[in-house]
C-alpha cells in the first residue's frame, strides 16, 4: 500500500516540486534582510526551480497514462502539456514582475510566491479526475487569485478587482460545489470513470436533476476561463491588476478551467445520447455569443489591458470549438492554440508593461509611434497583434486555421462563419493599435524606453516561436496530437 | 531549369535581407540593391519566358517539396500559360517602381525592404499550386501593403490603410473556410491541397445539410472563393475600399495595386474558382456578367465625376477590371484569352498612367482637374510639357482602347467573346468603353490644352531617369497593340483547356 503510493509519487514530482518552491519562497521572503541585493537570488531561484520542474514534466509526456492516488489524479500527456504550458506562462509572469514598476517593490516576492501557489492549483485541475479535486483545484487557485488582483492596494481600481474577484470567484464556486453535491447524490459516485456508466440509466426526474447539476457545475467552470455571460467580471479585474497578474490570468486559470473543460466533456459527453446533442447545441450558442461579445466590446476600449482583456475572451469563445466537436483533432487544436496564445499573450504584456510603466498609464496612446522609438519593439508588437487576428505566416494563423479545420470537418458551418466574421472585427481592433504604434507621430518628447538588454532578449526570445510555429508547425501538431489521445 | 520559379520567388527576399543590412543613411545603396535586385528577377522571367513551351497547357517548371505531411500541405509552385504573363508584368512593374521611387526619401530602408517583401508575395499568389501556400501567400501580401500605405501614403492614409486591409481580409476568410471544406470533401487526402488535383469539377454532384436543407457543395463554396476573389478584382459592389487606396498610396504602390494585384481576384477566378466548381460558374456566369457590366458602367461614371484625377485613374481601374470579369463570364475561347489579355494591357496601360499622375504630382504637389474653390488645377500642360505630354497621350489613348495600342485587341477579343453569349450586355459593355473615351479625352482637355496655367510654366518636363523608366511601358503598349501573339501564343493552350472544361458543363 505504502510502497504503491511512493511508486505514485515518482509522477508527481512536478507538483511537489512547485509545492516546496512554494514554502521555500516563503522562508526566503521572510529571512531577506537586505530589500534590493537578494530579491534578484529569490527571482532566480523560482525561475531556476520552475524551469527544473520541465525535466519531470517532459519526461511525464512519454509516459503510459496513469490514475494516481485512489483514481483522484489523472497524469497523461494532455494534462502534463498543459502544465508545462501553465509552468511556462508563470515563468513568463514572474519575470515580467521584476521590472513592472506596478508591483510595489517589497511585494514583488509576495507575487511570486502566489503565482506559484496559483500554479497548484492549475496543476490539480488539469490531472483532476473525480469532482472533489476538480473542487479543491478551483478554490487552491482561486482563493490566491483574489489577492493577486489587489497587489496594487493602494489604488481603488486594484481593490475593486480583487473584490469583484472574490464575489464572483465565491459565488461561482458555491454554485459549482452545490452540483457537484447534487451529482454525487443522484450518481452515488464522484470519480469521473463511475460516473459515466451510471448516466446511461437515468430517466424521468433523475435526468433532469443531472442536467441542472450539470449546468451549475459549468457555471463554475464558465467564471474561470469567463464564457458569456459569466465573463462580466474579466474586463475589470484585468484592468484593475498590475499588469503582471493579467499577464498571469490570461494564461494560468485559462489554460486549467480549459483542461477541465475539456476532460469533464469527454467524460460525460461522448456517446451521442440526447444529452450529448443538447450541449453541444448550448456550447455552440456559448461559444458564438462568447466570441462576438468578447470582440465587439474590445473594439470601443481605450485601454490596452481592457483590450487584452476582451480579446482574450474572444479568444476563449474560439478555443472552446475544440471542445464542442468532441474528438481527438478538436483537443489537439485546443493545445495547439494554448502554445501558441501563451507566446503572443506574454509579448503582447511585456511590452504594454513597459510602456505603461514609462508613462504611468495604459491608454492606447503609449503606443503612438513606437517604431520610430524602438522599431524592433514596434515591429513585434505588430507582428504579435497580427498574429492574434490570424494573420499567416504567424502562430496565430496556424492555430485559427486548426480550430475553422476541426469545426468545419464536424459540418458546423454556421459557427465557422460566425468565427470567421469575429476574426475581421478582431483584426479591426488589433489593427487599430497597430495602426498608432506605426502610423502615429511621436510627440516629440523623445524619452529612453525601459527596454534593457535583458528585457529586449526575453521578448525576442518570446517571440522566435510565433514565427516558427507559423511556418514549421508540424511537430508542435504532433506533439499535441499525442497528447490529445487520452483515456477516457 | 525547376528551381527558377524558386529563384525568382526568392530573391527579392534575399534582396530584401540585402537592403536591411545596409547601413543607415546609405539611402543610394539601398536604391541600388533594390533596383539590382528587381532588375535580375526581370532577366530571370524573361529566361522563364524563353524556356516557356507554349505547346503545353498544363503546369511547367514545377517544384514541390513537402512542408506539413501530417495534413498533406506542400511546398509546391508551378506556371502555366495564364500565369506567364503575370510573372512578367509583376517583374517588370516592380523594376520600374523602383526607378520612379528613386524621389521618396522618408524611411528609405523601410520603404524598399517592404517593397521588395510585396513583390515576392505577389509571386507567391502567382506561383503557389497548394491551397494553403496561395492562402498564406495571399495573406501576407496584406502586411507589406499595409505599411506601404499607411506610413508613405497621403493625408487620410490611415483610413485608408485599414479599409483596404479589412475588404480584403473579410474576403479572403471566407476563402479560408471554403479551403477548409474542400480539404475534407477529398477525404483529407494526399491532393487535398493541390490546386490542380482539386481542378476538373469533382464536387458536382456533392452536396451538404445545412439547418435541415440540402444545399449544393459546389454552389455554397463557389459563392466563398467568389467573395475573397471578388473583394480583390474589385468587383462592384465590392470595389469601395478602392478609390481610397489608390489615392492615398504613394506613387509606386498606386501602380502595383493597379497593375498587379487586382490581377490576383482575376487570376483566382481563372486558377480556382472557375476550374474547382465549373459547373457552378457556368451556371452563374449570367451573375458574374451582370457585375462585371455594372462594374464597366458604373465605374466609367464614377470616373467622369472626379475632380482628382488619380481618383479618375482609380475609377477607370473598376471599369477597365469589369471588362476582364465580361471576358472571364463570357467562357469562350476568344472571351477568355481576351480577359487574360486585358489584365496585362490593363497593368501597363494603368501603371503609366499612375506613373505618370506620379510625376505631375512631384511637380504640381496637387491632383486636382478642378482645385475645390472651382479654379483649374492645370491647363495647358501640352505647351509647358512636350515630352510628358507625349507619354501622356500614349498612356491614355492605350487605356481607352484606341485601335492600334494594346488596350483595343484585348476589349475587342473581349466583345468578340461575349457576344456569343449575352448580346444585351455585350451592347450595354459598349456603352461603357464610350464613357471610357469620354472622361479621359474630357479630363486631357480640361489639363492639357486651353490657356496655360501660371503655376504649370514654372514645371520642369520628364528628366532622363523618367523617361527611361516610361519607355519599356510604351514599347509593351505599342507593340502589343499592333503584334499581340507572343502574349496570345503563350496563353493559348492553358487557357483553351480551361474553356473545355467549362464547355463540359455548359
Amino acid at each position: 500500500m505504502l510502497q504503491e503510493l511512493f511508486g505514485y509519487l515518482s509522477y508527481y514530482i512536478p507538483e511537489l516540486m512547485c509545492i516546496v518552491l512554494m514554502t521555500t519562497l516563503l522562508v526566503a521572503e521572510a529571512s531577506v534582510k537586505d530589500e534590493h541585493g537578494s530579491r534578484d537570488k529569490i527571482y532566480a531561484y523560482a525561475i531556476a526551480v520552475l524551469g527544473l520542474t520541465l525535466i519531470p514534466l517532459c519526461q511525464n509526456m512519454g509516459k503510459n497514462p496513469v490514475h494516481i492516488f485512489h483514481n483522484a489524479i489523472t497524469i497523461d500527456a494532455f494534462s502534463t502539456l498543459v502544465k508545462i504550458i501553465m509552468v511556462l506562462g508563470t515563468m513568463g509572469a514572474i519575470w515580467l514582475s521584476r521590472s513592472s514598476r506596478d508591483i510595489y517593490t517589497n511585494l514583488k516576492s509576495e507575487f511570486a510566491i502566489m503565482a506559484v501557489g496559483v500554479l497548484i492549483g492549475g496543476m490539480l485541475l488539469a490531472s483532476a479526475n473525480n469532482m472533489l479535486t476538480v473542487y479543491l483545484g478551483i478554490e487552491t487557485l482561486s482563493i490566491l487569485s483574489y489577492v493577486m488582483s489587489s497587489l496594487k492596494r493602494d489604488e481603488s481600481t486594484s481593490t475593486e478587482a480583487g473584490m469583484k474577484y472574490a464575489l464572483y470567484g465565491g459565488l461561482s464556486a458555491g454554485v459549482a460545489l452545490f452540483g457537484i453535491s447534487h451529482l454525487y447524490g443522484t450518481l452515488g459516485s464522484i470519480q469521473f470513470v463511475e460516473m459515466m456508466p451510471k448516466l446511461a440509466g437515468l430517466e424521468g426526474g433523475r435526468l433532469a436533476i443531472v442536467l441542472i447539476s450539470f449546468l451549475m457545475f459549468f457555471v463554475g467552470i464558465g467564471y474561470k476561463i469567463s464564457l458569456f455571460p459569466f465573463h462580466m467580471w474579466t474586463p475589470d479585474v484585468y484592468q484593475g491588476s498590475p499588469i503582471p497578474v493579467t499577464a498571469f490570468f490570461s494564461i494560468v486559470p485559462k489554460m486549467a478551467g480549459l483542461a477541465t473543460l475539456v476532460r469533464v466533456s469527454f467524460v460525460f459527453f461522448t456517446d451521442g445520447s440526447a444529452l450529448t446533442v443538447s450541449w453541444i447545441g448550448l456550447m455552440l450558442v456559448i461559444s458564438a455569443m462568447t466570441m462576438t461579445v468578447g470582440n465587439v466590446t474590445a473594439i470601443g476600449q481605450s485601454s490596452v489591458k481592457r483590450l487584452l482583456a476582451f480579446s482574450s475572451i474572444g479568444h476563449v469563445g474560439m478555443m472552446i470549438l475544440g471542445v464542442v466537436v468532441l474528438n481527438e483533432v478538436g483537443v489537439q487544436a485546443i493545445l495547439f492554440y494554448g502554445i501558441s496564445y501563451l507566446f503572443m499573450t506574454l509579448i503582447a504584456f511585456y511590452i504594454t508593461s513597459h510602456l505603461s510603466d514609462m508613462y504611468g498609464t495604459d491608454t492606447y496612446d503609449v503606443f503612438k509611434g513606437l517604431i520610430y522609438k524602438h522599431p524592433v519593439m514596434a515591429i513585434i508588437m505588430a507582428s504579435v497583434l497580427f498574429s492574434l487576428a490570424g494573420m499567416p505566416p504567424f502562430s496565430g494563423f496556424i492555430a485559427k486555421f486548426n480550430i475553422f479545420s476541426v469545426v468545419i470537418e464536424k459540418k458546423y458551418y454556421g459557427i465557422a462563419i460566425v468565427a470567421a466574421v469575429n476574426s475581421v472585427i478582431s483584426l479591426y481592433y488589433y489593427m487599430k493599435l497597430a495602426k498608432i504604434m506605426v502610423f502615429g507621430k511621436s510627440d516629440g518628447e523623445e524619452r529612453v524606453l525601459g527596454f534593457t538588454f535583458q528585457n529586449q532578449a526575453v521578448i525576442v526570445a518570446l517571440f522566435i516561436p510565433v514565427v516558427v510555429l507559423g511556418i514549421f508547425w508540424e511537430q508542435v501538431m504532433v506533439l499535441s496530437g499525442n497528447a490529445s489521445v487520452f483515456i477516457k | 531549369m525547376n528551381g527558377i520559379l524558386n529563384w525568382i520567388l526568392w530573391l527579392p527576399i534575399i534582396g530584401m535581407v540585402g537592403v536591411l543590412l545596409t547601413p543607415k543613411a546609405k539611402d543610394n545603396v539601398v536604391r541600388m540593391v533594390t533596383l539590382v535586385t528587381t532588375a535580375i528577377t526581370l532577366i530571370l522571367t524573361v529566361v522563364l519566358y524563353m524556356n516557356f513551351d507554349t505547346a503545353e497547357p498544363g503546369i511547367q517548371f514545377a517544384f514541390k517539396v513537402p512542408w506539413i505531411a501530417q495534413f498533406h500541405i506542400n511546398y509546391s509552385l508551378g506556371i502555366d500559360g495564364i500565369t506567364l504573363p503575370m510573372t512578367f508584368l509583376n517583374a517588370l512593374l516592380f523594376f520600374i517602381c523602383t526607378l520612379s521611387s528613386w524621389t521618396v526619401d522618408k524611411n528609405v530602408k523601410g520603404y524598399f525592404a517592404l517593397l521588395l517583401m510585396l513583390q515576392s508575395t505577389v509571386f507567391g499568389v502567382f506561383f503557389s499550386l497548394d491551397f494553403f501556400l496561395f492562402y498564406v501567400y495571399w495573406e501576407v501580401m496584406l502586411l507589406p501593403m499595409f505599411f506601404l500605405i499607411g506610413v508613405w501614403g497621403g493625408e487620410n492614409r490611415e483610413y485608408a490603410a485599414i479599409k483596404f486591409f479589412l475588404y480584403t481580409f473579410f474576403g479572403s476568410i471566407f476563402m479560408l473556410v471554403g479551403i477548409v471544406a474542400l480539404y475534407y470533401a477529398t477525404g483529407k487526402s494526399e491532393d487535398s491541397f493541390n490546386i490542380i488535383a482539386l481542378q476538373g469539377g469533382r464536387f458536382t454532384e456533392l452536396t451538404l445539410d445545412i439547418f435541415g436543407s440540402t444545399v449544393s457543395f459546389e454552389k455554397l463554396f463557389f459563392w466563398f472563393m467568389f467573395l475573397g476573389f471578388a473583394v480583390k478584382v474589385p468587383v462592384f459592389p465590392f470595389h469601395t475600399w478602392l478609390p481610397h487606396a489608390h489615392v492615398q498610396a504613394p506613387t509606386a504602390v498606386s501602380v502595383i495595386l493597379a497593375g498587379v494585384l487586382l490581377k490576383m481576384g482575376t487570376y483566382g477566378f481563372l486558377r480556382i474558382a472557375f476550374p474547382i466548381f465549373p459547373a457552378a460558374a457556368v451556371e452563374y456566369s449570367t451573375i458574374i456578367a451582370v457585375l462585371g457590366l455594372i462594374s464597366v458602367i458604373y465605374g466609367a461614371f464614377c470616373a467622369m465625376a472626379q475632380d482628382d484625377v488619380k481618383k479618375l485613374v482609380a475609377y477607370s481601374s473598376v471599369s477597365h477590371m469589369g471588362f476582364v470579369m465580361l471576358g472571364l463570364s463570357a467562357m469562350t475561347i476568344q472571351g477568355m484569352n481576351g480577359a487574360v489579355l486585358q489584365m496585362f494591357n490593363h497593368g501597363t496601360s494603368t501603371a503609366m498612367m499612375f506613373l505618370l499622375i506620379g510625376i505631375l504630382y512631384e511637380r504640381s504637389h496637387h491632383r486636382w482637374i478642378v482645385k475645390p474653390d472651382g479654379s483649374k488645377g492645370f491647363g495647358g500642360l501640352y505647351t509647358t510639357l512636350p515630352k510628358y505630354s507625349v507619354v501622356f497621350i500614349i498612356g491614355m489613348f492605350a487605356s481607352l482602347g484606341l485601335p492600334g495600342l494594346s488596350g483595343f485587341i484585348s476589349e475587342a477579343l473581349i466583345f468578340l467573346g461575349i457576344y456569343q453569349r449575352f448580346t444585351t450586355i455585350t451592347v450595354i459593355a459598349v456603352v461603357g468603353l464610350l464613357i471610357g473615351a469620354a472622361y479621359l479625352l474630357w479630363m486631357f482637355k480640361r489639363m492639357f490644352f486651353g490657356e496655360v496655367n501660371p503655376e504649370c510654366e514654372e514645371y520642369e518636363d520628364m528628366n532622363a531617369r523618367e523617361i527611361f523608366y516610361m519607355v519599356p511601358l510604351c514599347i509593351c503598349v505599342v507593340v502589343f497593340g499592333i503584334f499581340p501573339s507572343p502574349l496570345l501564343n503563350v496563353m493559348k493552350a492553358s487557357v483553351g483547356q480551361l474553356v473545355d472544361l467549362l464547355a463540359k458543363f455548359s
